[in-house]
């Protein structure tokens, strides 16, 4: 009961974040100068077309009712036409975010499962001086600008070697490319190696260090001494107790990574010409197509948000420890 | 004695004191617009080359780089708030013939919101313009031509930088290099190309590249460059602009003149659209016809010299001419795609009632009669075409793929990895491109451009308002060292829109001028312009800055 | 991370200085926090020095003796780093980039910092509808994706390593912001505040002169990595071609590399050094705040 109260006070926090992004994007987007039609105007239009445009996109109204117009849009899943590709925005969007949903999860799954595995170890040999060179080279690897690294995996194993496809979701003109089996196709995944590859390394930093110091702390709290006074082989008590114990942030960190990655990955996906949704926003926002710009934003931020939201239940709902004592 | 120097001391500071009165004003800030350098790095760097030539007069530059949408928004829609700007005009096959560039370009009629949009206004040249327009005996438009091309000189609206050699490639182990067609002043990324490449391997794919996303596929928007390789090949004209540079039937068997304002142009038989309907002469009748409505306004300049369009049997056409027009074939036949009027006409009646006009309309399947139909679109990824068996020159592959690569680096890695077999687009520095050529099965042509690269001078502005100011700035800046140092050597130095790749058109004598700083500084001197204490630029004396 | 816990000392003032000698002292013991201080210094150092030790200006085009464009070159004596294809010293330009970059770097963190500790005190301390408005801006501020935002502000605004500070001091404080909150709520009922909150201290004077002192720790490793994410931030904006290309920054000669194509090149002198560069700097403020970790995590030292 409890619970469910918990859950429904969250999730109506999620609601109020993602109406004042909308607001906030609204008021941006409005509020700048300039013509909010350039994209949309080419020379041969008369002063006369461009009112009647203007008129047809509501953007003859008074601010108030052009946002009232907007929300209701948005409730309606409408987020109106590209002005570039003069198509909606909505289908646009449908069309690269399984692309960059596909290339954060590989890259997430890869980061965490090598972050987990050797944050474990570098817990588990502690004192060793394996350490003093294992946590300088983690943080290397969060501190490298990802498209400097995307870029010198592009030339070693691409220009140079040849084992990876430059650039692209797909082999020209694949028929794999179509229908739902797409991201499961041998040729997606050739494609999508290096790019994951550069985020993984980029984003196992921080599983590796949360594991570690989760299980350090786990392994001196009491019941893990407990464990161990009864007599189970430290392996066991590793496993089942600190492990386990150690996960749930790691996994917390991992839903609120979905988020933050599908809004960072904006220059990977143009280090490997990947059809995404980053990439996408950086192309609107250069051509002044603002609402394909606003889009694209609202829905990265939506997916943010709602991991945000994933990530909360995770750790304030669901751990029995947090629960107890609110 | 001491008292004299004294007076003389005072009377000397005196006039000093006036003269520092009587002095123009500094010149402001000067802001040169370009292009960033990920979208145009040739152009980009030449900003830069240009800016410190023209610090050197005393002139304070800034360069500012602006994506192309919003540098276009500035530039065309705000003729009045911007100094200088980096621009282009590209090659297409229609401007082989010199109308467009010559009379476009530079008529004050098109100052307001054509493309004279530097706001060049000279009436001597106006009627030069028009004349070589209604001219048809060639020789005498030829001689009209350069006398348009050598005021041009002389008055330095633009300040010309060259006339770019453009680099494409494509994999020799994959299409046989006789069958790739060089187009003068286009190069080997044309029609010709498209519809002539032989495979010499089992690749039957075309696989080509563009670095801009495809806007459009309507035979009725003008949007793109990248888009109008497509609509070429989806889409036939009548005549076509053949890889000489001149007009040649096309889905027209044939053409006669019947007089110097009619001519009659036979359809080709047993020709369909891409749906199997057969093309029609009425087809071509409302193809012609739908650019004079209001729904097509980028089409209708080509429409406007014509009078009537009429069927007279079911395989010839009969177009009527307000006057004798010299560019005719290229630039209305060879330019109006025939589109199926069974797709259109019901399209264009319900756009009437609409602000909106045919350019926005998007059809889901492009129909057209070309030699390659349309299969499908992913926006950001590719275009992919299918050869038209049915078609007269249908291509001997299978299918045309057009990807989608941002940039020059990742295009170059996936031609040598063959991802990429025709190298269609390619911003980077072309020696690379010629290096890697000597080690991979890669053909590497460069042709020299029709179109140019320049320096828009926003004319109504002062201190760009007077010719020898232009002339100045234009002659401190070494060509030679743009050609070679921003264009890698793959570029002519230029000073005519009219290419050199158009040799019976382009005027030589204008290209012999010299250029240097202290040239520049003896020509600003000789206007009246004067430095002060610090070094910057002043206004001739008693002209003041208005613009601050 | 709620079971953080600082070590709380009655005392008032002396807390904040001793705070401050115990960051100097991890300063000094810890090898790490040891390395990345010094790095820091020697980038302060060469910032405030690149107009002396820099042989050229960073924008200036160069010609050879006889007036071609020196570009393309490849290291030597007169150019350690060759020159951009656009004849510009390479090793000029990674000399003034240090500036950029802790101009960038430290001028956010700072905001980020001050900002998020700001929110946090008040939020913390004051409870109530204060802190529920306060926190439901955090939230907002949680929901708004970072670089896409920069994305968009910098095709709003002209183009300037600026507007990276901008967007860092507008979302970025979001995490600090929570952190020294709950900081605060663990300190606020400590007997000192109770006593300072008796004898009539105003609330400004219990926040800043008696709770600051004790949250300061976290604020500085929030600063300290707040520097590298602004200096990874501007080189990802002007990498995407968003940034200002007259201010030479490690982001700009990353790009302009990238687009010279100094990888087909084979410049590996062009465009490794400004990323080695970027990499260290970043570690520099890593190892800072792993020092730190020292006195956030007491239980983890044996």
């Amino acid at each position: 009961m409890r619970t469910a109260r918990r859950i429904a006070s969250r999730f109506a926090q999620m609601v109020f974040v993602l109406w004042a992004v909308a607001t906030i994007l609204f008021l941006v987007f409005r509020l700048m100068p300039g013509n909010p039609l350039v994209a949309y105007i080419d020379p041969t239009f008369t002063e006369e077309q461009q009112q009647e445009l203007l008129q047809r996109f509501g953007l003859d109204r008074p601010l108030h009712e052009q946002y009232v117009i907007y929300l209701g849009n948005l409730l309606r899943g409408d987020l109106g036409d590209s002005f570039f590709y003069r198509d909606s925005v909505t289908s646009l969007l449908w069309d690269v975010f399984p692309n960059t949903l596909a290339l954060t999860m590989v890259a997430l799954i890869i980061a965490y499962v090598i972050g987990v595995l050797l944050g474990a170890l570098l817990a588990w040999l502690r004192t060793s001086r394996f350490e003093g060179i294992a946590i300088p080279l983690v943080l290397l690897s969060r501190a490298a600008p990802e498209f400097w690294l995307g870029m010198i995996l592009l030339a070693i194993f691409s220009f140079q070697l040849g084992w990876f496809p430059a650039g692209g979701a797909f082999t020209a003109g694949s028929e794999a490319a179509v229908g739902p089996g797409r991201f499961f196709s041998l040729d997606f995944l050739r494609h999508l190696f290096l790019p994951a590859l550069t985020l993984a390394i980029y984003l196992h930093g921080l599983p590796l260090l949360l594991m570690r110091s989760n299980m350090l702390e786990t392994l001196k709290e009491d019941f893990v001494t407990m464990a161990r006074m009864k007599g189970l082989s430290t392996w066991s008590v590793l496993v089942r107790h600190a492990a386990r114990n150690a996960l749930l942030p790691v996994l917390t960190a991992f839903a609120l990574g979905i988020g933050y990655s599908i809004g960072g990955n904006v220059v990977v996906e143009t280090v490997f010409s990947w059809p995404g949704i980053g990439r996408l926003l950086v192309r609107a926002v250069s051509a002044s197509d603002y609402p394909l710009a606003q889009g694209a934003f609202l829905m990265i931020a939506a997916v943010m948000v709602f991991m945000n939201f994933v990530a909360d239940l995770l750790y304030n709902v669901l751990d029995p420890r947090v629960s107890q004592d609110a | 004695m001491k008292q004299w120097m004294s007076l003389a001391g005072f009377t000397l500071a005196l006039a000093l004191v006036a003269g520092a009165f009587a002095q123009g004003d500094r010149i402001r800030s000067i802001e040169l617009l370009s292009r960033p350098q990920a979208a145009a790095p040739q152009e980009f760097q030449s900003a830069q080359l240009i800016a410190q030539a023209w610090r050197e007069l005393g002139l304070d530059v800034t360069v500012n780089a602006m994506p192309w949408e919003q540098l276009a928004d500035v530039v065309w829609y705000e003729r009045d708030v911007w100094d200088v700007t980096a621009w282009q005009m590209v090659g297409r096959p229609e401007r082989g013939d010199p109308d467009e560039i010559v009379f476009n370009l530079f008529h004050s009629s098109t100052a307001e919101s054509g493309y004279n949009f530097i706001g060049y206004n000279n009436p001597a040249y106006d009627a030069v313009a028009e004349a070589q327009r209604v001219e048809t005996d060639p020789d005498a438009r030829q001689a009209i031509v350069a006398e348009a091309q050598q005021i041009i000189n002389a008055d330095q609206p633009y300040m010309f930088l060259v006339h770019p050699q453009v680099a494409y490639a494509f994999r020799s182990d994959i299409w046989s290099p006789d069958s790739i067609v060089e187009q003068n002043g286009i190069g080997i990324k044309n029609f010709w190309s498209f519809i002539g490449a032989q495979p010499a391997s089992d690749q039957r794919d075309m696989i080509l590249n563009s670095a801009d996303v495809v806007q459009a596929i309507n035979p009725f928007y003008i949007s793109g460059a990248v888009d109008s390789w497509i609509t070429e090949l989806i889409w036939d004209r009548l005549l076509r602009v053949g890889p000489d540079g001149l007009p040649q039937p096309w889905a027209a068997e044939s053409y006669t003149w019947v007089d110097d304002t009619t001519i009659d142009v036979t359809l080709r038989s047993g020709m369909t659209w891409h749906d199997g309907e057969p093309v029609t002469v009425e087809d071509v009748v409302f193809s012609f016809e739908a650019p004079m409505g209001g729904e097509v306004p980028m089409y209708a300049p080509f429409v406007s010299g014509i009078e009537s369009v009429e069927a007279l049997d079911d395989s010839t056409v009969r177009f009527s001419l307000k006057q004798p027009s010299a560019a005719f074939l290229v630039t209305s036949l060879a330019k109006v795609n025939l589109v199926p009027e069974h797709i259109w006409g019901p399209i264009l009646a319900d756009l009437v009632d609409d602000p909106d006009n045919a350019e926005s309309y998007q059809e889901d399947m492009p129909i057209g009669s070309g030699p390659l139909s349309f299969v499908r679109w992913r926006a950001s990824e590719e275009v992919v075409l299918e050869t038209n068996a049915d078609h007269f020159s249908a291509p001997s592959y299978d299918r045309w793929i057009l990807r989608i690569v941002p940039n020059s680096e990742a295009a170059l890695g996936m031609l040598r990895r063959g991802e990429l077999n025709f190298l269609s687009a390619y911003a980077g520095d072309p020696q690379i491109l010629v290096d890697t050529s000597q080690t991979e099965p890669i053909n590497v042509v460069a042709s020299t451009d029709i179109g140019f690269r320049f320096i828009g001078f926003n004319n109504r502005r002062a201190p760009f308002d007077d010719a020898a100011f232009r002339r100045a700035l234009s002659l401190a800046v070494n060509r030679n060292l743009i050609a070679q140092a921003a264009y890698r050597g793959f570029a002519v130095p230029s000073n005519s829109p009219v290419s050199p790749a158009l040799p019976f058109w382009h005027e030589e004598s204008v290209m012999n001028f010299e250029t240097g700083i202290d040239l520049a500084k003896s020509i600003l001197e000789e206007a009246g312009y004067t430095t002060d204490g610090s070094g910057r630029l002043l206004y001739p004396d008693g002209v003041s800055e208005t613009l601050d | 991370m709620p079971e953080q816990t600082v070590r709380i000392r009655p005392s008032r003032r002396q807390a904040f200085l001793r705070s401050l000698r115990e960051l100097g002292h991890v300063l000094i013991s810890d090898r790490y926090a040891f390395t990345g201080a010094l790095v820091y210094v020697a980038f302060i150092v060469v910032a405030a020095l690149a107009g002396v030790l820099a042989p050229y200006e960073p924008t200036e085009i160069l010609f050879t003796p006889d007036g071609m464009l020196a570009g393309d070159l490849p290291p030597s004596a007169d150019h350690p780093l060759g020159t951009t294809s656009l004849g510009r010293d390479i090793y000029s330009q990674l000399l003034y980039g240090t500036r950029s970059a802790l101009l960038v770097g430290l001028v956010a963190a700072f905001f980020v910092v001050a900002i998020g500790t700001l929110v946090g005190l008040v939020a913390g301390y004051m409870g109530g509808i204060v802190d529920t408005i306060l926190m439901r801006i955090t939230d907002i501020a949680f929901g708004i994706p970072f670089l896409p935002f920069v994305i968009v502000l910098s095709a709003f605004l002209e183009p300037s390593i600026w507007n990276v500070v901008l967007a860092m001091s507008l979302i970025l404080w979001r995490d600090t912001g929570r952190v020294i909150r709950s900081q605060v709520l663990t300190v606020k009922h400590r007997s000192f505040i109770e006593a300072a909150r008796v004898s009539g201290s105003s609330t400004a004077r219990i926040l800043f002169v008696h709770i600051a002192p004790n949250v300061l720790p976290i604020s500085l490793l929030y600063g300290s990595i707040a520097v590298g994410w602004a200096i990874l931030t501007e080189a990802s904006i002007s990498f995407l071609g968003f940034g200002a290309t007259d201010q030479i920054s490690w982001g700009y000669m990353l790009q302009d590399a990238y687009l010279s194509q100094a990888l087909s090149r084979g410049a590996w002198h062009w465009f490794v050094p400004p990323g080695l560069a970027i990499v260290v700097i970043v570690v520099a403020g890593f190892f800072i705040s792993r020092g730190y970790e020292d006195i956030l995590f007491p239980k983890l030292k044996d």
